[in-house]
């Protein structure tokens, strides 16, 4: 048995029993049971996985752990110790705050770059990372939104959308949703989803630091 | 709900599921060398670029 893990929380009552607790230092992982050869990718485990964060969410704030991780419970915790000091500082500081993101659709979509038209690797990926950096939204757009949602980082995640994603106050998603609305009605014409809440994504993930 | 918007969520719901988070140790990016994986996040974003799209029409 193997165990899928979902996010890292600060208590052991924040995920029993809407999923499994593994103990990490003095931490817990949430995880889901699976059989040893069960697929990742299989459709049916992915909707329940998004399922119970989306249960674990409602009872408190924790850190998300990219999906794909998996393994034996002792695994699993020998390969997150590393990261236990900085995750109960992270849980500590954003207790009460979820993140929100607003995705917009960018006006161009940059063209992918052909993986033929290059001669090394190292070249192509600088240029699929040159096309997703170069994707951008109307600068009044941008002003509104953070204006709106409040403070955030702008994200480049792929060739047509950028992504703004903030950390709120959980009693103030309503007043975000709100905002949203009101983007939609001053900006008709610009395609964006608002969603959320979601658990520390962006914020706890120290590549971007 | 609406469909479009149904369709929205879920996509959205799964977008953060496989794009987001703590990397434990280059963990999960060997695990996703189930290549399937992979392609299901790309089509995941793809899809909901799509359907952000045709909400915003509506």
């Amino acid at each position: 048995m193997k165990s899928v893990i979902i996010g890292a929380h600060l208590q052991r009552d924040d995920i029993e029993p809407v999923a499994e607790a593994l103990a990490v230092g003095d931490l817990f992982l949430s995880g889901l049971p699976v059989a040893d050869d069960q697929p990742l990718g299989d459709r049916d485990l992915l909707l329940r996985v998004a399922k119970v964060r989306a249960a674990l969410l409602d009872r408190a704030t924790f850190i998300a752990i990219r999906y794909g991780f998996a393994g034996s419970p002792p695994e699993v915790a020998s390969k997150c110790a590393a990261h236990v000091e900085r995750w109960r500082a992270l849980l500590e500081q954003h207790r009460d705050e979820v993140e929100m993101t607003l995705k917009v659709v960018a006006p161009e979509q940059q063209p992918r770059p052909d993986r033929r038209d290059f001669t090394s690797g190292g070249e192509y990926l600088k240029a699929l990372h040159a096309a997703t950096t170069a994707v951008d939204v109307d600068p009044d757009f941008r002003a509104a939104v953070e204006n709106a949602i409040g403070k955030g980082r702008w994200l480049h995640r792929d060739q047509a959308s950028l992504e703004f994603a903030a950390l709120v106050a959980r009693d103030a998603v309503e007043r975000v949703r709100v905002a949203g609305e009101e983007l939609k009605q001053r900006f008709p014409r610009v395609p964006f989803l608002l969603s959320g809440p979601w658990p520390l994504e962006v914020f706890a993930d120290d590549r971007g630091e | 709900m609406d469909e479009t918007l149904e369709e929205l969520s879920l996509l959205e719901a799964l977008d953060h599921l496989l794009d987001r988070g703590v990397v434990i140790a280059g963990e999960a990016v060997i695990s996703i060398g189930d290549v399937d994986l992979l392609y299901l996040g790309l089509n995941i974003v793809l899809a909901n670029v799509d359907a952000i799209v045709r909400t915003g029409r509506k």
